[in-house]
């Protein structure tokens, strides 16, 4: 059998010690250990961005990271960042915006949207398409979500930042 | 107004004119869809997010062979593994019925492997990873067969047959043998699974009559639906035997009925939920091995057993667009006007029979009938291969037909020596025209829609402009190309009936609960039918609660597909409504002594029609009624069957109680040095009927276009030899959120009087053209017209350095 | 997965050295890499996986002596932020603009990359045009040694580099570029990240009134490893970039490349864009 390991972190603010094999990725361990369905599977190999998280403060593919590596860090999940003020901003928006169809692409791209905003208060048109461009949605055609995520964004305030990377 | 049982009519509130204040309407507004809040919050609970106490984990042994004799298969050491139920093949499930559109095809296999996808055995284990681990563990031997890898090699003479004995659980089952069944399937002495032929007038006529001829062989590709989320089902049986399927299916009734036939049990007792699907398209059309597999397990277990696909099997295991081949001729005269067409087409059916070896049906509808063609002649077949089988995807054909019909327009309209938008509005169909083929245009925009996406983009201009730039030094070229539409916008008679049943009841507080066959895929259904509600009620959008998604709860639908959720369900609700309105208003009237039709609902209240005066809230009304002598409470049915009619064996026949139109036009860049084409801008005009959700409409667009943008530029299964050579999105290419062209599109609404508030469906509608736009734009940047999709950079800048092969109508012919 | 027996996670070079030296150990860091090959069973994990995420030694962006030294678990977003990236080795920070997606390049480590080694990765080919070395670190007799080797040396095949199973990659070193140095990269692709590259090319050059100086041209995806490509440089070295010179280039660049067919493109479309884009890259440096 392969092995567990002894890992303790903190989910969506709130401190966790668990079990997990050795070989169980983050996806894995959120969605089958921890019961938060929210985080969704969609190719397991980091192309679609359905199963993004923020660890430590970074979006990632919970699908390409291993549960035995998230011991000391921060992860935070969309049943996280809905709570927050600027999910709840975000979730506002995409709503508002048609940004939602099927919707199981939406949580992967709330929680992307959430670090895209912050990192990038100002974030444009460019930005925000380059900053989702590690999501698929297959029903939108992107633009009700760059739309959502432009007006969250705009929302924030938030004045844009000299000297942060533009990109595209 | 306000038929009470008779059909539901269209209502643009003609009593709002010279009102003050004016009736408040929803119809057109920006209506948030009602699931979007909990789908952005990550509480929706997808299939694949439910767990069934006690329920045992499948995965399914597929074939290594492309096409093999089954030799053996061995199982004991799977079975053997500790945490594993059951191992099964075919000969654990002797009584096995063959599923598809054809009914060609096991579940789990016999004797014969017939593609890659091929289930040869099943396991349910204690968990996902035990089963995989019994998969590995399982020992088959196969003798291999020669592969038929594409149609050409099927129609050879000699080739090998791909159904070449009868199968299903009667011929491969002495006890059913014996009890007199009947042989499932038959087999095919030949690899032709479906011939479809259609002929109006005289094509040898119309050639005669013909100033120009072209004819061209073109070539579509294969692709698949890639729903974000993966196909799965859940399935349990009580101890009396009834079964509880959770199904992402699109036609829950369709099912309920085929999966009883398949089991050998009493549709009674067969009950299907629907959790929140993770996109459809058309690919939950029709039943997939895994599913009866799935079935049987549960069946054998006695538990209850849950599969989901992995990325990877999905794209082996779920259907795609059928790839084909086509050969167009087509004329005209001196003065622009079409003369004939001639069509035969290749459909590679894949390995079994589903629903894409029936879109010669909707093909056909673009062929004869987006313009004006006197004469007509259409053959298609659909060939076995040992490829991956084809089924429906979003415009079912009508990518295909219109791909060369429009290219054809752009080649007829040059050698006429017209410009591509004066050459299509010469031909372009008009309201009140019934084709010869039968359909019958009670409403059409498409003059409309291509006078506005013409001059939206100033088409004209920018074209000629571009081929100015032919010899330009610039190795970046621009172009610009025209495609139109015609599709189904009302339902399309295919079953014996095309309805939909809704169920309303409204509480002691005013509280709407609409209960609808029609399923929820995304598209907005469960919104747009409240709105429909809403609108007739007079209350606000809080006050409806859908109920979608449970066959012993909701009446009959036949299904979402065919864009015809909006007209045909939303019908059905607006019938339930206005049921419910007269009877409301009845008891007011008797209350009041106004006559009904001096009352409305506005505004959750009872109100005189012409002030607009509040005379009872709603909720208290209701309450007055139910807890009284008379204790009523207000509940009602509506069943809505479209005025459309079967097509007869000719293929003739008004199929569909309305149709939309839509013309799209597609500007693009295209680097000479790379291939790489860039779509710009999408300027499309839709005849909708008319817009009821305005955020709902767009968003059908814009995913429409990107999805057709895919279909043109990016997105490629590749299929060598029956092999899937790029089973993942790193390779199969969606489109990403930098690669979305501007889209600007116009409504063109045109009031059909039979759609709901005038609306026509148009799920489909905005995929359809990309493609087709997109080869004319590529001609009109680079003066080279390619036949094959997709243009992918290495394939176009083959076709512009002359390094690719045209398409060729060989041994298929 | 059977074999996998301990997640290790060392707090220091020199523990993660000890635990290689002792054998069997599949080495993790973003993990972009490792989780899906061992999903799929391209890659096959040892007994001992371990996470070199808190190894402080193999973190950061420093210069030191003309030489910048990127440490391997620096991530490609890391590199993307830093301004000394950004302004000195440019070729490379494009290559990380071009790198997958912001979820993946959050994750996946400049190491990672190279270790993985394929002939298609991002970071690979502006690195070998910028001259740099690994720096490999092990523990052979109880005391942690460094080595270093160009890194033109460091690739000897499609997933394979002269890393030895007891070695782990601590660093990148870039000797840093004069300031005038220009500098581009190219992959091909229809879409900003999430692509493989068909091909990739990276240049770079100094400018001495019309000629070409120091020129350094890599190509990706084209033969079983990233491959510098000199006869390519000499035929640049020291003349201006007309058009002569540019055809004269491409024509010794199709000697260079040993490409393959694939699913992603035929041998001879990848040779023809290495020859278009080669010349368009180069000029498109040197704001021709």
């Amino acid at each position: 059998m392969p092995a567990s390991c002894d890992i303790a972190f903190t989910l969506n603010g709130v401190k966790r010690e668990l079990n997990v094999p050795a070989g169980m990725s983050a996806l894995e361990m959120l969605r089958d250990k921890l019961g938060l369905t929210g985080t969704k599977y969609g190719c397991g190999e980091g192309e679609c961005g359905a199963c993004t998280i923020l660890v430590d403060g970074r979006s990632m593919n919970s699908c390409l990271l291993f549960a035995a590596d998230c011991d000391g860090r921060e992860l935070v999940t969309i049943e996280g960042v809905a709570t927050t003020p600027r999910g709840e901003r975000l979730r506002d928006a995409f709503v508002a915006n048609g940004a939602v169809q099927c919707g199981f692409c939406t949580p992967g791209l709330m929680v992307q949207a959430s670090n895209l905003i912050e990192r990038q208060p100002g974030a444009g048109e460019a930005e925000i398409r380059r900053g989702i461009e590690g999501n698929l949605c297959r029903c939108t055609g992107y633009r009700k979500i760059i739309d959502a995520i432009a007006s969250a964004a705009g929302a924030a305030g938030a004045p844009a930042k000299e000297g942060s990377h533009g990109r595209g | 107004m306000g038929a009470v049982d008779g059909k539901p009519g269209p209502d643009p509130k003609p009593e709002n004119r010279g009102l003050t204040p004016p009736v408040p309407t929803l119809i057109g507004k920006r209506i948030p869809k009602l699931d979007a809040p909990d789908k952005a919050s990550g509480k929706t609970r997808y299939i694949h997010d439910l767990e069934v106490p006690g329920a045992l984990h499948a995965r399914i042994l597929r074939s290594t062979q492309v096409h093999a004799r089954i030799v053996s298969i061995d199982t004991s050491a799977a079975k053997a593994l500790p945490g594993v139920h059951a191992v099964i093949t075919a000969a654990d499930v002797p009584w096995q019925r063959p599923i598809g559109v054809a009914k060609d095809h096991l579940p789990l296999k016999t004797d014969r492997v017939r593609s890659l996808r091929d289930e040869v055995a099943a396991v349910a284990a204690d968990t996902e990873e035990i089963a995989e681990a019994a998969l590995k563990l399982i020992r088959v031997q196969y003798e291999p067969l020669p592969v038929v890898a594409t149609p050409d090699q099927a129609l050879a003479p000699g080739a090998p047959l791909i159904h070449p004995e009868p199968h299903g659980a009667d011929a491969s089952s002495p006890q059913l043998k014996s009890a007199g069944a009947p042989v499932a399937f038959a087999g095919k002495p030949d690899n032709i699974a479906m011939t479809f032929e259609y002929a109006q007038g005289d094509v040898a006529k119309g050639e005669a009559e013909s100033d120009f001829v072209v004819e061209d062989v073109f070539k579509l590709h294969y692709v698949t639906h890639c729903c974000m989320g993966v196909s799965g089902v859940i399935a349990e049986f009580d101890p009396n035997g009834n079964l509880l399927l959770y199904s992402n299916t699109q036609v829950p009734f369709l099912h309920k009925r085929e999966f009883a036939e398949l089991l050998g049990i009493d549709p009674a007792r067969i009950r299907i939920i629907q959790p929140p699907i993770g996109g459809g398209f058309g690919s939950k059309l029709d039943i997939y091995p895994f599913e009866p597999i799935v079935i049987f397990l549960a069946k054998i277990t006695r538990r209850p057993v849950k599969m989901v696909f992995t990325r990877e099997e999905e794209f082996l295991a779920s259907p795609t667009r059928q790839p084909v081949l086509l050969k167009l001729r087509s004329g005209c005269r001196k003065d622009g006007t079409l003369t004939f067409r001639t069509v035969e087409t290749v459909h590679d059916n894949g390995a079994y029979t589903s629903w894409g070896a029936t879109t010669p049906f909707v093909m056909m509808q673009t062929i004869s009938s987006l313009y004006r063609v006197p004469h007509c002649k259409y053959l298609t077949r659909a060939v076995y291969t040992n490829n991956p089988y084809a089924g429906s995807f979003r415009g079912y054909g009508n990518l295909q037909a219109t791909f060369a019909v429009e290219a054809h327009m752009d080649k007829l309209a040059e050698a006429v020596g017209m410009d591509g938008l004066a050459f299509r509005l010469r031909n372009a169909q008009e309201p009140g025209e019934v084709t010869p083929q039968g359909m019958h245009f009670k409403s059409c925009g498409f003059k409309d829609c291509l006078s506005t996406a013409a001059a939206r983009s100033d088409f004209l201009q920018k074209q000629a402009e571009n081929r100015a730039r032919w010899k330009d030094a610039n190795p970046v070229k621009r172009g610009v190309g025209i495609a139109s539409m015609l599709h189904v916008g009302g339902g399309a008679k295919i079953y014996p009936s095309d309805g939909c049943g809704t169920i309303l009841k409204i509480d002691d507080f005013a509280h709407v609960t609409l209960m609808t066959g029609a399923s929820e895929i995304g598209q907005g259904s469960e919104t747009v039918l409240s709105q429909l509600v809403c609108e007739e009620l007079g209350l606000p959008l809080s006050a409806v609660t859908v109920v979608n998604n449970d066959t012993d709860i909701t009446p009959w639908d036949v299904g979402v597909h065919a864009s015809r959720t909006t007209f045909i369900a939303g019908n059905s609700a607006i019938g339930a409504a206005r049921k419910a309105k007269a009877k409301i208003l009845s008891a007011a009237a008797a209350k009041t002594g106004l006559a009904e039709d001096a009352l409305d609902l506005r505004g959750g209240c009872i109100v005189r029609k012409d002030t607009g005066e509040k005379l009872f809230e709603l909720g208290k009304f209701l309450r007055g009624l139910h807890f009284s002598d008379r204790a009523e409470l207000v509940m009602t049915t509506f069943y809505y069957e479209p005025p459309s009619k079967h097509q007869d064996k000719e293929f003739r026949g008004d199929v569909s109680a309305a149709y939309a139109w839509a013309t799209q036009v597609c500007e693009i860049e295209v680097d000479t040095q790379t291939g790489i084409v860039r779509l710009l801008k999408v300027t499309g005009a839709h005849d909708v009927g008319r817009v009821l959700n305005r955020l709902g409409i767009e968003g059908q667009i814009e995913g429409g276009i990107v999805m057709g943008q895919g279909y043109a530029l990016t997105e490629d299964l590749m299929v060598e030899g029956g092999v899937v050579k790029n089973p993942n999105f790193r390779d199969y290419k969606l489109v990403t959120a930098p690669e979305i062209p501007e889209m600007d599109v116009t409504f063109i609404e045109t009031m059909d009087g039979e759609g709901p508030q005038g609306a026509k469906g148009v799920g489909e509608a905005p995929a359809i053209c990309i493609a087709a736009a997109v080869a004319n734009a590529i001609y009109n940047a680079t003066g080279t017209r390619i036949y094959a999709l997709p243009f992918t950079p290495e394939n176009v800048y083959r076709a512009l350095h002359g390094a690719a092969k045209a398409p060729a109508w060989s041994a298929a012919g | 997965m059977g074999a996998l027996e301990t997640f290790r996670a060392p707090r220091s070079l020199d523990e993660a050295a000890e635990i290689l030296r002792t054998g069997n150990v599949t080495v993790l860091a973003g993990g972009t890499d490792v989780m899906p090959q061992s999903r799929i069973g391209k890659l096959k994990l040892q007994p001992v996986l371990m996470s070199l995420r808190r190894v402080p030694e193999l973190r950061g962006i420093r210069e030191e002596g003309g030489v910048v030294r990127l440490g391997a678990l620096v991530t490609i977003s890391e590199l993307l932020e830093s301004a000394l990236v950004r302004e000195r080795l440019n070729v490379l920070w494009q290559a990380c603009d071009h790198f997958a997606s912001d979820q993946i390049r959050n994750a996946a480590t400049l190491g990672g990359n190279l270790c993985n080694a394929s002939p298609a990765g991002d970071t690979l080919v502006p690195l070998l045009a910028l001259d740099a070395r690994a720096v490999l670190a092990s523990k052979p007799n109880g005391k942690v040694l460094e080595r270093r080797v160009p890194l033109a040396e460091f690739f000897t095949g499609p997933g394979r580099t002269a890393r030895t199973g007891a070695e782990l990659l601590a660093a990148v070193e870039v000797p840093l570029p004069p300031k005038d140095a220009v500098g581009e990269f190219y992959k091909h692709g229809t879409r900003p990240g999430l692509d493989i590259a068909a091909i990739a090319i990276a240049f770079t050059a100094r400018r001495e009134g019309k000629v070409l100086r120091s020129v350094r041209v890599a190509f990706g995806a084209v033969a079983p490893t990233p491959i510098r490509a000199p006869r390519t440089e000499a035929a640049l070295e020291g003349r201006a970039p007309d058009e002569q010179t540019l055809e004269a280039a491409a024509s010794a660049a199709l000697g260079e490349v040993r490409p393959i067919s694939d699913v992603r493109a035929s041998d001879w479309y990848r040779r023809e864009l290495i020859h278009n884009m080669l010349k368009r890259v180069i000029t498109h440096a040197c704001k021709l």
